[in-house]
């Protein structure tokens, strides 16, 4: 099973197999959470149509912050136990994290026009946001920037490890600090502060999110396993 | 024994380089205060804005002049192949990257010391606000030592893109600007908790540099 996650082979074979499944899931729950969101959904009775940014806004910031988790996790287990795989998945992974973190910078700053009056504030959860956006963006610059690809590779798993204190700091921002960006409305812990009518498109459009994420993961893991052969 | 001479030998090297290059060290202050010149000109000589800012301007440049120092970190030595030497020499490279930290802290931070006070009366700062410039300048400026330190061992082989490694000291220093700036504008019951966090990322820079500074050289080292 843990064979899936690390071996180059194992992992082909089973994204064969999930591919089309996950394909059909994303189509219809993009379907339906785009017909949720954009039509069935009420308006908010303060925020009124804007409240609809929410179903991207939080759907690709949670992406963000979840791509750059499994790029640590494998960046520790790529040194750790010498674990080629794991820098595959980081350089293929990179650029989708950093496409979600634009993303939700972009419709938040949208969103935040007509609510707060401006663009942008230099509040904890934002800038944390955007400093993980450059992150992103010198993972991708730094891997090319040695001549040897394998050291850049080890080299960047290294830096990602340092900078993944971000995370936590990204997280409890709104809590530690008093910022204009609102905190958690959905925890696991306690039940949501927000209505279920709001609720169940987020959910559907989280869910149709993160298959997109996963299908285009796939598919940039396995160019990047036939490009490292074809160098070979 | 045998461990403390060659940690003493350690120092004494880098003493010696440090003192061959001493001119290197003043043009690095001197790029200091001309970077504080620049400031005034372009903001214009405005004394109540730069009692204001003034504090930003100094971390900034602080943080700036500690970019130009990163090739002495361990691109010297890599290149004339002193590292090679040291690896040979039995001591682990934890060890050796915090004696570095140590001596290129004593050369190429502490120097500030003088200017950083000339620079206070420069850009009209009050005489009790630099007591606190410098106390925050005391706990920050090993950090930026050991950020050029983390930064300098991962581009030891990068010879395509020179601009990163200044990069990569910006971003991870964003914390220690935030709280060693924010030092001077707060309420006199919040600066104790400052400098409270201050000292704890010192500690959590000085935990953490030398085992990424000796990962990298050790990668370094089996590419090369």
């Amino acid at each position: 099973m843990i064979k899936i996650f690390i071996n180059p082979g194992e992992f082909s074979r089973f994204a064969d197999i999930i591919f089309k499944p996950l394909l059909i899931v994303s189509i219809l729950a993009l379907f339906f959470g785009l017909i949720f969101a954009l039509y069935l959904s009420p308006d908010d009775y303060q925020q009124g149509s804007t409240v609809r940014i929410m179903y991207v806004h939080v759907p690709s910031a949670w992406l963000a912050i979840l791509t750059f988790f499994i790029m640590t996790i494998y960046s520790i287990v790529a040194l750790a136990f010498k674990i080629p795989f794991g820098f595959i998945v980081n350089s293929a992974v990179a650029p989708i994290g950093a496409t979600f973190t634009f993303i939700c910078l972009f419709t938040g700053s949208l969103w935040g026009k007509p609510m707060w009056g401006t663009w942008w504030v230099w509040d904890a959860r934002l800038t944390s946001v955007a400093v993980l956006f450059i992150i992103y963006l010198i993972i991708i610059f730094f891997r090319r920037s040695f001549s040897n690809i394998d050291v850049g590779e080890k080299i960047t798993a290294i830096f990602i490890i340092v900078s993944s204190i971000n995370l936590p700091i990204i997280k409890f921002s709104v809590d530690w600090w008093n910022t204009l960006h609102q905190p958690a409305s959905i925890s696991k812990f306690s039940s949501p502060s927000i209505d279920s009518s709001f609720m169940m498109p987020l959910i559907t459009m989280t869910i149709s999110f993160t298959c997109v994420g996963l299908l285009i993961a796939i598919i940039r893991i396995k160019g990047e396993i036939l490009d490292r052969k074809d160098k070979i | 024994m045998q461990t403390i001479n060659s940690i003493l030998a350690i120092f004494y090297k880098e003493c010696k380089i440090a003192f061959r290059i001493f001119y290197d060290v003043l043009t690095i202050i001197l790029f200091f205060l001309l970077g504080i010149f620049i400031f005034v000109f372009s903001v214009g000589p405005n004394k109540e804005i730069f009692s204001q800012i003034g504090v930003g301007i100094i971390w900034a440049l602080l943080l700036l002049s500690t970019n130009l120092s990163i090739k002495r970190f361990y691109q010297d030595d890599y290149n004339d192949g002193n590292i090679f030497l040291l690896h040979m020499s039995g001591l682990s490279f934890e060890l050796i990257v915090l004696i570095k930290l140590i001596a290129l802290w004593f050369f190429f931070q502490l120097p500030f010391i003088i200017v950083i006070p000339i620079a206070c009366l420069i850009l009209g700062i009050g005489t009790e606000d630099i007591y606190l410039i410098l106390i925050t300048f005391f706990l920050g400026s090993p950090v930026l030592t050991s950020l050029a330190s983390i930064s300098g061992s991962m581009n030891l082989l990068n010879n395509k893109n020179f601009a990163v490694g200044s990069v990569i000291i910006m971003v991870l220093s964003i914390p220690l600007i935030i709280f060693s700036t924010g030092i001077i504008n707060a309420p006199p019951e919040l600066i104790k908790p400052q400098l409270g966090i201050l000292g704890g990322i010192l500690l959590f820079f000085l935990a953490l540099t030398p085992w990424v500074s000796a990962g990298c050289i050790k990668i370094a080292l089996k590419y090369n």
